[in-house]
Protein backbone atom coordinates (compact mmCIF):
# COMPACT_ATOMS: atom_id res chain seq x y z
CA UNK A 1 0.00 0.00 0.00
CA UNK A 2 1.73 3.14 -1.21
CA UNK A 3 0.45 6.66 -1.83
CA UNK A 4 1.20 8.86 -4.81
CA UNK A 5 3.89 11.52 -4.17
CA UNK A 6 1.30 14.31 -4.12
CA UNK A 7 -0.99 12.55 -1.65
CA UNK A 8 2.03 11.56 0.43
CA UNK A 9 3.11 15.19 0.78
CA UNK A 10 -0.42 16.28 1.64
CA UNK A 11 -0.78 13.63 4.36
CA UNK A 12 2.68 14.42 5.74
CA UNK A 13 1.83 18.14 5.86
CA UNK A 14 -1.45 17.39 7.68
CA UNK A 15 0.45 15.16 10.14
CA UNK A 16 3.07 17.84 10.87
CA UNK A 17 0.41 20.55 11.29
CA UNK A 18 -1.72 18.44 13.66
CA UNK A 19 1.28 17.27 15.71
CA UNK A 20 2.88 20.71 16.03
CA UNK A 21 -0.57 22.19 16.75
CA UNK A 22 -1.05 19.63 19.53
CA UNK A 23 2.33 20.55 21.03
CA UNK A 24 1.54 24.27 20.86
CA UNK A 25 -1.90 23.77 22.41
CA UNK A 26 -0.34 21.86 25.32
CA UNK A 27 2.08 24.75 25.88
CA UNK A 28 -0.88 27.18 25.96
CA UNK A 29 -2.67 24.83 28.39
CA UNK A 30 0.41 24.77 30.63
CA UNK A 31 0.55 28.57 30.54
CA UNK A 32 -3.06 28.70 31.80
CA UNK A 33 -2.31 26.20 34.58
CA UNK A 34 0.83 28.07 35.69
CA UNK A 35 -0.93 31.44 35.55
CA UNK A 36 -3.79 30.10 37.69
CA UNK A 37 -1.48 28.36 40.14
CA UNK A 38 0.58 31.50 40.72
CA UNK A 39 -2.39 33.87 40.83
CA UNK A 40 -3.97 35.25 44.00
CA UNK A 41 -7.17 36.10 42.15
CA UNK A 42 -10.04 33.58 42.43
CA UNK A 43 -11.61 34.89 39.21
CA UNK A 44 -8.37 34.16 37.41
CA UNK A 45 -8.33 30.58 38.71
CA UNK A 46 -11.97 30.03 37.72
CA UNK A 47 -11.40 31.51 34.27
CA UNK A 48 -8.32 29.33 33.81
CA UNK A 49 -10.25 26.12 34.62
CA UNK A 50 -12.97 27.03 32.13
CA UNK A 51 -10.40 27.98 29.47
CA UNK A 52 -8.45 24.77 30.10
CA UNK A 53 -11.57 22.67 29.60
CA UNK A 54 -12.41 24.44 26.33
CA UNK A 55 -8.81 24.19 25.11
CA UNK A 56 -8.67 20.54 26.11
CA UNK A 57 -11.89 19.31 24.49
CA UNK A 58 -11.98 21.60 21.44
CA UNK A 59 -8.29 21.97 20.56
CA UNK A 60 -6.04 19.39 22.23
CA UNK A 61 -8.28 16.29 21.90
CA UNK A 62 -9.13 16.86 18.19
CA UNK A 63 -5.49 17.60 17.35
CA UNK A 64 -4.31 14.52 19.27
CA UNK A 65 -6.78 12.24 17.46
CA UNK A 66 -5.94 13.85 14.11
CA UNK A 67 -2.21 13.50 14.73
CA UNK A 68 -2.61 9.82 15.67
CA UNK A 69 -4.91 8.88 12.77
CA UNK A 70 -3.03 10.87 10.11
CA UNK A 71 0.27 9.53 11.46
CA UNK A 72 -0.94 5.95 11.03
CA UNK A 73 -2.15 6.69 7.47
CA UNK A 74 1.16 8.42 6.71
CA UNK A 75 3.20 5.49 8.01
CA UNK A 76 1.16 2.79 6.27
CA UNK A 77 1.11 4.72 2.99
CA UNK A 78 4.89 5.07 2.72
CA UNK A 79 7.82 2.62 2.66
CA UNK A 80 8.53 3.54 6.30
CA UNK A 81 5.60 1.41 7.48
CA UNK A 82 4.20 1.42 11.00
CA UNK A 83 6.08 -1.56 12.45
CA UNK A 84 9.23 -1.65 10.33
CA UNK A 85 11.41 1.03 11.94
CA UNK A 86 11.83 1.43 15.67
CA UNK A 87 11.56 5.23 15.57
CA UNK A 88 8.14 5.02 13.88
CA UNK A 89 6.97 2.29 16.28
CA UNK A 90 8.17 4.20 19.38
CA UNK A 91 6.48 7.37 18.10
CA UNK A 92 3.25 5.46 17.51
CA UNK A 93 3.28 3.88 20.99
CA UNK A 94 4.06 7.21 22.69
CA UNK A 95 1.27 8.95 20.76
CA UNK A 96 -1.25 6.23 21.64
CA UNK A 97 -0.18 6.42 25.29
CA UNK A 98 -0.46 10.24 25.39
CA UNK A 99 -3.88 10.16 23.69
CA UNK A 100 -5.25 7.55 26.12
CA UNK A 101 -4.01 9.51 29.16
CA UNK A 102 -5.50 12.70 27.65
CA UNK A 103 -8.91 11.12 27.10
CA UNK A 104 -8.89 9.57 30.59
CA UNK A 105 -7.89 12.88 32.21
CA UNK A 106 -10.25 15.28 30.45
CA UNK A 107 -13.33 14.34 32.57
CA UNK A 108 -11.36 15.51 35.64
CA UNK A 109 -10.73 18.86 33.94
CA UNK A 110 -14.44 19.08 33.07
CA UNK A 111 -15.32 18.44 36.70
CA UNK A 112 -13.17 21.31 37.98
CA UNK A 113 -14.30 23.59 35.14
CA UNK A 114 -17.92 22.80 36.07
CA UNK A 115 -17.25 23.66 39.70
CA UNK A 116 -15.53 26.90 38.66
CA UNK A 117 -18.47 27.85 36.42
CA UNK A 118 -21.16 27.08 39.02
CA UNK A 119 -19.62 28.59 42.14
CA UNK A 120 -17.76 31.67 43.30
CA UNK A 121 -14.79 29.83 44.74
CA UNK A 122 -11.91 28.28 42.91
CA UNK A 123 -9.87 25.13 43.33
CA UNK A 124 -6.11 25.49 43.05
CA UNK A 125 -5.29 21.98 44.27
CA UNK A 126 -6.26 20.27 41.03
CA UNK A 127 -3.94 22.59 39.14
CA UNK A 128 -0.88 20.69 40.39
CA UNK A 129 -2.28 17.61 38.69
CA UNK A 130 -2.69 19.67 35.54
CA UNK A 131 0.98 20.66 35.65
CA UNK A 132 2.00 17.00 35.96
CA UNK A 133 -0.32 15.76 33.21
CA UNK A 134 0.34 18.61 30.77
CA UNK A 135 4.07 18.64 31.57
CA UNK A 136 4.30 14.89 30.96
CA UNK A 137 2.32 15.28 27.74
CA UNK A 138 4.63 18.04 26.57
CA UNK A 139 7.68 15.86 27.29
CA UNK A 140 6.20 12.98 25.26
CA UNK A 141 5.41 15.31 22.35
CA UNK A 142 8.93 16.77 22.41
CA UNK A 143 10.34 13.23 22.25
CA UNK A 144 8.10 12.28 19.30
CA UNK A 145 9.00 15.51 17.47
CA UNK A 146 12.70 14.82 18.03
CA UNK A 147 12.33 11.23 16.79
CA UNK A 148 10.59 12.54 13.65
CA UNK A 149 13.50 14.82 12.81
CA UNK A 150 16.45 12.58 13.76
CA UNK A 151 14.90 9.27 12.61
CA UNK A 152 17.40 7.12 14.54
CA UNK A 153 18.48 3.93 12.75
CA UNK A 154 17.15 0.54 13.64
CA UNK A 155 14.73 -1.89 12.04
CA UNK A 156 12.40 -4.23 13.84
CA UNK A 157 12.76 -7.97 13.09
CA UNK A 158 9.53 -7.66 11.07
CA UNK A 159 10.94 -4.69 9.12
CA UNK A 160 14.22 -6.52 8.53
CA UNK A 161 12.38 -9.55 7.11
CA UNK A 162 10.13 -7.41 4.89
CA UNK A 163 13.06 -5.34 3.64
CA UNK A 164 14.93 -8.42 2.44
CA UNK A 165 11.81 -10.01 0.97
CA UNK A 166 11.28 -6.84 -1.08
CA UNK A 167 14.94 -6.64 -2.09
CA UNK A 168 14.77 -10.24 -3.24
CA UNK A 169 11.61 -9.54 -5.23
CA UNK A 170 12.94 -6.35 -6.83
CA UNK A 171 16.66 -5.73 -6.16
CA UNK A 172 16.69 -2.27 -7.72
CA UNK A 173 13.64 -0.98 -5.83
CA UNK A 174 14.57 -0.64 -2.17
CA UNK A 175 12.88 2.11 -0.05
CA UNK B 1 11.20 -29.54 19.70
CA UNK B 2 11.94 -26.22 18.04
CA UNK B 3 14.66 -25.72 15.46
CA UNK B 4 16.37 -22.46 14.56
CA UNK B 5 15.48 -21.43 11.02
CA UNK B 6 18.56 -20.76 8.92
CA UNK B 7 18.08 -18.47 5.92
CA UNK B 8 21.30 -18.35 3.91
CA UNK B 9 19.70 -15.82 1.49
CA UNK B 10 19.12 -13.27 4.25
CA UNK B 11 21.81 -11.59 6.43
CA UNK B 12 21.34 -12.13 10.17
CA UNK B 13 19.25 -9.58 12.08
CA UNK B 14 21.70 -7.04 13.59
CA UNK B 15 19.76 -6.81 16.86
CA UNK B 16 17.83 -4.12 18.69
CA UNK B 17 19.61 -0.72 18.71
CA UNK B 18 20.89 0.61 22.01
CA UNK B 19 18.62 3.68 21.93
CA UNK B 20 15.54 1.45 21.75
CA UNK B 21 16.74 -0.50 24.81
CA UNK B 22 17.34 2.77 26.71
CA UNK B 23 13.86 4.02 25.73
CA UNK B 24 12.35 0.71 26.81
CA UNK B 25 14.05 0.77 30.22
CA UNK B 26 13.02 4.40 30.83
CA UNK B 27 9.46 3.63 29.74
CA UNK B 28 9.16 0.57 32.00
CA UNK B 29 10.57 2.51 34.99
CA UNK B 30 8.16 5.43 34.41
CA UNK B 31 5.15 3.12 34.05
CA UNK B 32 6.14 1.26 37.24
CA UNK B 33 6.53 4.54 39.15
CA UNK B 34 3.09 5.72 37.99
CA UNK B 35 1.48 2.36 38.84
CA UNK B 36 3.11 2.34 42.30
CA UNK B 37 2.01 5.94 42.97
CA UNK B 38 -1.56 5.20 41.84
CA UNK B 39 -2.10 1.89 43.60
CA UNK B 40 -0.15 2.32 46.83
CA UNK B 41 -1.85 5.61 47.67
CA UNK B 42 1.49 7.44 47.90
CA UNK B 43 0.14 10.17 45.66
CA UNK B 44 -3.39 9.97 47.05
CA UNK B 45 -6.48 9.05 45.05
CA UNK B 46 -6.48 9.78 41.34
CA UNK B 47 -9.08 11.95 39.60
CA UNK B 48 -11.40 14.64 40.97
CA UNK B 49 -12.36 12.54 44.02
CA UNK B 50 -8.91 13.19 45.55
CA UNK B 51 -9.95 16.82 46.08
CA UNK B 52 -13.29 16.02 47.71
CA UNK B 53 -13.58 15.50 51.48
CA UNK B 54 -14.34 11.84 52.24
CA UNK B 55 -17.41 12.53 54.38
CA UNK B 56 -19.16 14.69 51.81
CA UNK B 57 -22.02 13.35 49.71
CA UNK B 58 -21.08 12.65 46.11
CA UNK B 59 -22.01 15.29 43.56
CA UNK B 60 -22.94 17.93 46.12
CA UNK B 61 -19.56 18.76 47.51
CA UNK B 62 -18.67 22.42 47.69
CA UNK B 63 -15.36 23.23 46.01
CA UNK B 64 -12.32 23.83 48.13
CA UNK B 65 -11.89 27.50 48.79
CA UNK B 66 -8.91 29.10 47.19
CA UNK B 67 -8.39 31.39 50.11
CA UNK B 68 -8.19 34.40 47.83
CA UNK B 69 -10.24 37.55 47.84
CA UNK B 70 -13.41 37.67 45.82
CA UNK B 71 -14.07 40.87 43.87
Amino acid sequence: MSMTPGLRKFVLTAHVISSVGWLGAVVAYLALAVAALTSADAQMVRAAWIAMELTGWFVIVPLALASLLIGVVNALGTPWGLFRHYWVLVKFLLTVFATIILLLHMPTVSYFAGVAARTDSANVFGLRGELIHAGGGLLVLLVTATLSVYKPRGMTPYGWRKEHEQRKASPSNSP
Amino acid sequence: MSQTQVRPDRPPYPGTPRWVKVFGIIGIVLVLVVVIIMFTGVGGKHGPDRHIPSGAPSGHTPPIENGVQQP
